[in-house]
């Protein structure tokens, strides 16, 4: 076997005859043929048989477009390849493949132009970062970049070959700094990290490499972050439960995506030793051609770059969100017109919402809270959560109590008990879970969160403070056969949300209606403390009349209650049910000195829970400023009853004093004012207002529509409008109570006229009798004491005097009613005008006042 | 000489013919001589690129001398 030397001197012998005779120029050829030799030309180039198969064969195609020529050498190429004899197959065809290359070329500039078409510039930038074109030593015809490569070689820095870039690429994936490449990791999380490349005198990357590097590097500089997480969140306690599903399924991302690595890294390798393998079989070809570079591997992880985008930006979310406000960021990226995105954030929505979805669950079908990490959209209050509301049957011997003794308990301690248990009820159903905007999931939607917080409340509600949880608990189990509610099926979740809000409110209207009797409660609130029962009212006012005239510190609660089992003993009343009776009461509120039973006497009706979520204390005190109110008015008809019945009836029969009939005619056109004045109030205040907001109140219980707060809203709604109309309220600022104290003058100014004309009564009364005495003096007879001369002259200065307060209160009567209809004529209200209209309805008032402008 | 031998010889005649033919193909302007030489060459682990590019030299080298013979003989 020849030596190398050997074999180059022949090969420069033979292809240059001249040396044969020339030693030194042979041998001065031979030693720079072995510097080329040893140099590193195209030691970079991969042994990649079926490319460089390819390549041949572009180029047989290029010179003779007929095909025929690169069949015969694929041909020739697989008669090559079963070959025993030759070890490197490989080689020996780069060499052929470079010389035909170089041959071409060479041809091209040296010889006429040819026929086929100039060489691709394929051929000049081949994969490989070193061109395998021939350095060679003349100066004319390189490229700024072969004249660089040449630089390099010389110095000794050549590009670092790509193998172990690669496997630097592989671990920067993985979040590690690889040999060459580095992470340069900043604990302070405020400055950015950023990617070191190694400086290796040895080895240059070239700029394009690097950029390659630097986007791969984006992705394991994400997964760092993203797996970081992921451990942290595992690592620490309390973390809520949809922030633990996320991280499971970024978790089971991350295995997907090693798993990738894995195959990445196992090609990465097989291409190595396919490498030794290629020798023996040629299916090599197909192996080689699917070998990792550095471009395919970023086609590779392509996909998982923006898989990883996203998952760091919910990782970045979750970091400040929380519970339904996380979700909510999630679903912020599913209206996205990118499907991949879409689809990532569907299967993202569709782990993270599960629980959710669970806790949806429990809620909607039974009213339970199971929230430890309080990420759902309805918070409990911690300051209400313990307490209960108090319910009958538990107290049952508590209320029995409370009837048996009511009437005879002292005025303090009971009633501080009965308001300490009431305020519970409302303050409970309005505190004891609130809804939080922030954590609820947009693809629920504002209106169906409500229903949802609506529904479970109105589950718990039934649950806990009607005691009805059977209910609740066969309600469960009918709706688990139902399905699961889950993010991909967003219609059946607002099906079951709609059908659970119906069932939960038309049962809660059920429990309060039935269970409860709200409707013979308000009922009763109507009859009793809105004078509704006229039976029972007239009695109540006949049997109490005479005792409330005496100052309130001589008046008893035990004989104001006795007096009232009496009326309602005497009256329709007690055909109502016991339940409602035993409820009502009477009282006397906080006295002050000088005050009469009738400022300080009032009705009352206790509720207990959980009506007085309903009927709540605010409300109660509302009822009984009407009863206040309407019992005065009650109050003045009846005095002004008894007055006309003795003017009309009594005044005629025995007071003969024919000089004062023309002032009785007086009195009694008065007193038909006064009269005709209440009259139109009263039916105002019943016809007109009561019983319209009544039937409101009573359709909208029909319609049993709408939950607890639909509820408690209607009867706020119908005695805040009894309020305003009755009292007379209007809305301005400042004048709300303008009309309001008029009428309350009113009211005592016809019992100071009461009074006037019983005095008056009185008198004519002696007189008469006086006149009657004297009149039986004159016939003889002696009747009573006798006649005393000076009581005549006595009695016309009372007289006198009686007849001007009679005069004095008429007319301040008039001129408060006239301006009350004036006040009631521009009021917002038109209920309130109507009632202005009614009162002057001849338009008695307005021609009197342009009488008296007149005049 | 034994079979196995003359085995040898024949597929290595047969390798170099088919060798031949595609550096034919290929239009590399290689005799068979050279090329059996280049062969052997590769074999004992020359780098094929290299050694493209030595023969590149070499006939460069070649023309180079023969152009200047031609000019000598030109002038003469």
């Amino acid at each position: 076997m020849p030596t190398l030397p050997q074999s180059l001197e022949s090969l420069v012998t033979s292809i240059i005859p001249a040396t044969r005779d020339n030693s030194r120029y042979r041998n001065e050829l031979v030693s720079h043929c072995e510097d080329i030799l040893s140099s590193h030309i195209g030691q970079n180039q991969e042994p990649d048989l079926g490319y460089l198969a390819d390549k041949v064969k572009r180029h047989l195609l290029q010179t003779s477009p007929s095909g025929v020529a690169s069949l015969k050498f694929t041909n020739l190429l697989s008669r090559f390849l079963d070959q025993p004899v030759l070890s490197r197959k490989h080689a020996t065809l780069l060499f052929l493949q470079s010389l035909a290359s170089s041959r071409q070329t060479a041809t091209a500039t040296s010889f006429l132009p040819s026929l086929a078409p100039p060489p691709p510039p394929r051929h000049s930038s081949s994969p490989s970062p070193v061109e395998p074109s021939p350095t060679t030593r003349q100066p004319k015809g390189k490229s700024k970049a072969e004249i660089l490569r040449e630089y390099r070689a010389k110095i000794g820095r050549s590009h670092l070959p790509e193998q172990p870039l690669l496997r630097d690429a592989l671990y920067l994936l993985q979040g590690i700094s690889g040999k060459y490449v580095h992470f340069n990791l900043n604990d302070d999380a405020n400055s950015e990290d950023t990617l070191v490349f190694v400086e290796d005198p040895r080895y240059i990357i070239a700029p394009p490499t690097k950029a390659l590097i630097h986007r791969l590097s984006e992705v394991g500089y994400l997964y760092t972050r993203v797996e970081s997480f992921v451990r942290e969140s595992e690592a620490s306690t309390g973390v809520g439960m949809i922030e633990q599903s996320l991280c499971h399924h970024l978790q089971s991302q991350l295995t997907e995506y090693y798993r990738l690595i894995a195959i990445l890294e196992s090609q990465m390798a097989s291409k190595r030793t396919r490498v030794d393998e290629n020798r023996t079989s040629d299916d090599d070809q197909l192996g080689e051609e699917s070998g990792l570079t550095l471009r395919r591997l970023d086609v590779w992880i392509n996909e998982w770059r923006l898989r990883m985008r996203m998952m760091s930006v919910c990782v970045e979310g979750a970091r400040d969100a929380h519970g339904g406000a996380l979700v909510n960021l999630i679903h912020g990226y599913a209206d996205n017109g990118d499907p991949f995105v879409r689809k990532f954030t569907d299967q993202l929505l569709e782990e993270v919402s599960k629980p959710f979805f669970a806790t949806l669950h429990k809620w909607l079908f039974s009213g339970e809270l199971y929230d430890p990490f309080s990420e759902f959209f309805v918070a409990l209050d911690p300051n209400v959560a313990h307490l209960q509301y108090v319910h009958p049957s538990s107290l049952a011997g508590g209320i029995g109590q409370l009837s048996g003794d009511g009437g005879f308990a002292g005025l303090g301690g009971d009633a501080d008990d009965v308001t300490g248990t009431r305020d519970g009820g409302l303050r409970l159903w309005e505190t004891k879970y609130q809804f939080q905007k922030d954590m609820l999931p947009m693809f629920v939607g504002e209106s169906f969160g409500k229903k949802i917080f609506s529904t479970g409340k109105s589950l718990n509600f039934i649950r806990y403070s009607c005691h009805d949880s059977d209910w609740v608990v066969t309600r469960e189990k009918m709706s688990n056969t139902g399905g699961t509610l889950k993010y991909s099926d967003i219609s059946g979740l607002e099906r079951s949300i709609d059908a659970a809000y119906l069932t939960a409110s038309h049962r809660l209207f059920e429990v309060f209606i039935e269970k409860f009797k709200l409707l013979d409660h308000l009922c009763a609130l109507k009859n009793y403390l809105m004078l509704g029962h006229g039976d029972f009212a007239d009695q109540l006012m006949e049997a109490l009349g005479p005792s409330l005239t005496r100052p309130a510190n001589t008046l008893y609660r035990h004989n104001l209650t006795a007096t009232l089992e009496t009326a309602i003993r005497s009256s329709n009343a007690e055909k109502d049910p016991s339940d409602v009776l035993r409820r009502l009461d009477a009282r006397m509120l906080e006295y002050s000195h000088g005050e009469i039973g009738w400022d300080v006497f009032t009705l009352e009706y206790k509720v207990d829970a959980p009506i007085d979520t309903v009927l709540d204390p605010d409300s109660m005190e509302k009822y009984l400023k009407l009863f206040r109110h309407l019992w005065q008015m009650k109050r003045i008809e009846g005095a002004l009853n008894i007055g006309w019945m003795r003017i009309a009836g009594g005044a005629r029969n025995f007071l003969r004093v024919p000089e004062l009939e023309f002032e009785w005619h007086k009195i009694r056109l008065v007193m038909a004012e006064m009269i005709h004045f209440i009259r139109q109030l009263q039916a105002y205040c019943h016809l007109e207002v009561i019983e319209c907001s009544w039937k409101i109140l009573i359709d909208f219980l029909n319609k049993k529509e709408g939950d607890l707060d639909a509820l408690i809203e209607a009867h706020r709604s119908y005695l805040n409008r009894m309020v305003k109309k009755i009292l007379l309220l209007s809305p301005k600022t400042g004048k709300e109570e303008t009309v309001l104290t008029q009428v309350k003058d009113i009211f005592s100014i016809i019992l100071q006229f009461r009074e006037a004309t019983d005095n008056f009564y009185n008198y004519c009364l002696s007189e008469s009798s006086r006149r009657d005495e004297k009149l039986d003096a004159d016939r003889g007879v002696v009747t009573g004491r006798g006649v005393r001369e000076d009581s005549g002259k006595h009695s016309t200065e009372t007289l006198d005097g009686l007849l001007e307060r009679l005069k004095e209160y008429g007319s301040s009567f008039s001129e408060r009613a006239q301006t009350i209809v004036q006040h009631l004529q521009v009021h917002p209200d038109l209920d309130c005008r109507f009632l202005g209209i009614r009162l002057s309805f001849s338009d008695f008032y307005r021609s009197k006042k342009e009488h008296s402008q007149k005049s | 000489m034994s079979t196995r031998e003359s085995d040898h010889i024949s597929s290595a005649q047969q390798t170099l013919e088919i060798l031949f033919e595609m550096s034919e193909l290929l239009n590399t302007q290689l005799d068979r001589e050279t090329l059996a030489t280049c062969v052997g060459m590769i074999e004992h682990g020359a780098n094929p690129e290299a050694l493209a590019a030595v023969i590149q030299e070499l006939r460069r080298e070649s023309s180079a001398l023969n152009a200047q013979t031609t000019a000598a003989v030109g002038t003469r």
